[in-house]
């Protein structure tokens, strides 16, 4: 016998599920399967990611009334950065609590990068606080892959950091992937990956450890229309999965869907 | 059949359609959307559809033993259900007569 049920349970609980109403939802969705006269794991795909799926559909109905605000998952207060004499930006204050969208923006140069990688704990601010959750996905806005590597050997080294079986790590990464229009070849090095695919990728790795807070550096450069439609789309999930999106963009006409503007030209000491 | 980006929009309503007839449980109803012509539709997709008519009082479950495999969960509609049957099929009649005027008598 698998345990799907279980690891299915496992994970309905840790998105907030009640563990009873996790147990008849599991033994509910064996049954399902039964039905059909089909293993749940070929039926529904791997466990958690139908769990996933499953609470977000849940919550789909209630997301038209305003729901209430989650935890907090990150909060900077009066961060700044100062390169030699250079201020590249001062005074930052951002809150992002689980469900909520925030958008970075501003002219190039003005330290958006800058500042997300701050989120992330990459890069140390010169001065403020900087509070954020422990499960923290970061997607750069390019690198950050190994061009002699396979996709798979990708979704398997990064699990490996997460603590992630090689199987599950896997078939996560192929699912999140098929979510995005792409499916990975087996034998094909990234490098052999259009810019546009390579960006895919590091979306996926970025998402694959199933993170609380999602750091996205204009992830979607080299994008087709399609995929840059299933981005958003994909974005629009995460929040309201419950999970907080910090995106860096330059795109405004994507604003109005989001919870919070930070708008760093007005917090920046400019070029000089 | 391919996957239709638009049946997610009214497949609330083709399931509330179906329970108005009879009531029924998951895997009738994906066999009844089929025969229809409708769409061959996921596990995935159908149940938690399934479940969320559940959670708003759109349909009420209830166990019933089946002959050979595990007990199933049959779906009847509810009053509220009816309503918003009725509502949706306004909708949808709205829509399908617009599409169809743009589309015209030409292509046929």
């Amino acid at each position: 016998m698998s345990d799907w049920p279980l690891r299915f349970e496992a994970e309905l609980v840790r998105l907030g599920v009640r563990p009873e109403r996790a147990r008849q939802l599991g033994a509910e969705t064996a049954a399902q399967a039964g039905e059909h006269a089909a293993d749940p794991d070929r039926f529904f795909g791997p466990a958690h990611l139908y769990a996933r799926h499953l609470v977000t559909e849940l919550q789909a109905p209630t997301a038209a009334v305003p729901s209430l605000p989650g935890p907090v998952m990150l909060r900077l207060t009066g961060v700044s950065k100062r390169y030699r004499r250079r201020e590249v930006f001062s005074g930052v204050d951002l809150t992002v609590r689980g469900g909520e969208v925030a958008a970075i923006v501003g002219a190039n140069g003005c330290g958006k990068s800058t500042l997300l990688r701050i989120c992330a704990g990459l890069t140390h601010p010169t001065g403020g606080d900087v509070r954020r959750t422990r499960r923290v996905g970061f997607v750069p806005q390019d690198g950050g892959t190994a061009g002699w590597l396979t996709a798979e050997e990708h979704f398997t080294l990064f699990g490996a950091a997460a603590g992630m079986a090689p199987r599950k790590a896997r078939s996560t990464g192929t699912h999140l992937a098929s979510r995005l229009a792409w499916r990975p070849g087996r034998h094909q090095p990234v490098q052999d990956l259009s810019g546009g695919t390579r960006q895919k990728l590091n979306l996926v790795l970025g998402e694959l450890h199933g993170p609380d807070l999602l750091l996205l550096d204009e992830p979607y450069q080299g994008f087709d229309q399609g995929s840059y439609l299933d981005f958003w789309r994909q974005v629009r999930e995460w929040r309201d999965a419950g999970r907080a999106v910090v995106v860096v963009t330059h795109l405004l006409h994507e604003l109005e869907d989001v919870d919070h503007v930070l708008d760093l030209g007005a917090h920046g000491g400019g070029d000089r | 059949m391919t996957p239709r980006p638009w049946l997610h929009g009214f497949l609330d309503l083709c399931l509330l359609a179906m329970l108005r007839d009879q009531p029924d449980y998951g895997y009738g109803l994906a066999q009844r959307l089929a025969a229809a012509g409708v769409a061959d539709i996921p596990g995935g997709t159908l149940y938690p559809a399934l479940l969320r008519l559940e959670q708003q009082g759109l349909a009420s479950p209830s166990w019933a033993p089946s002959g050979s495999g595990p007990r199933r969960k049959y779906y009847a509609i509810t009053p509220a259900g009816l309503d918003t049957l009725n509502a949706q099929a306004e909708e949808w009649r709205g829509f399908r007569d617009g599409v169809d005027a743009l589309i015209g008598e030409r292509v046929r």
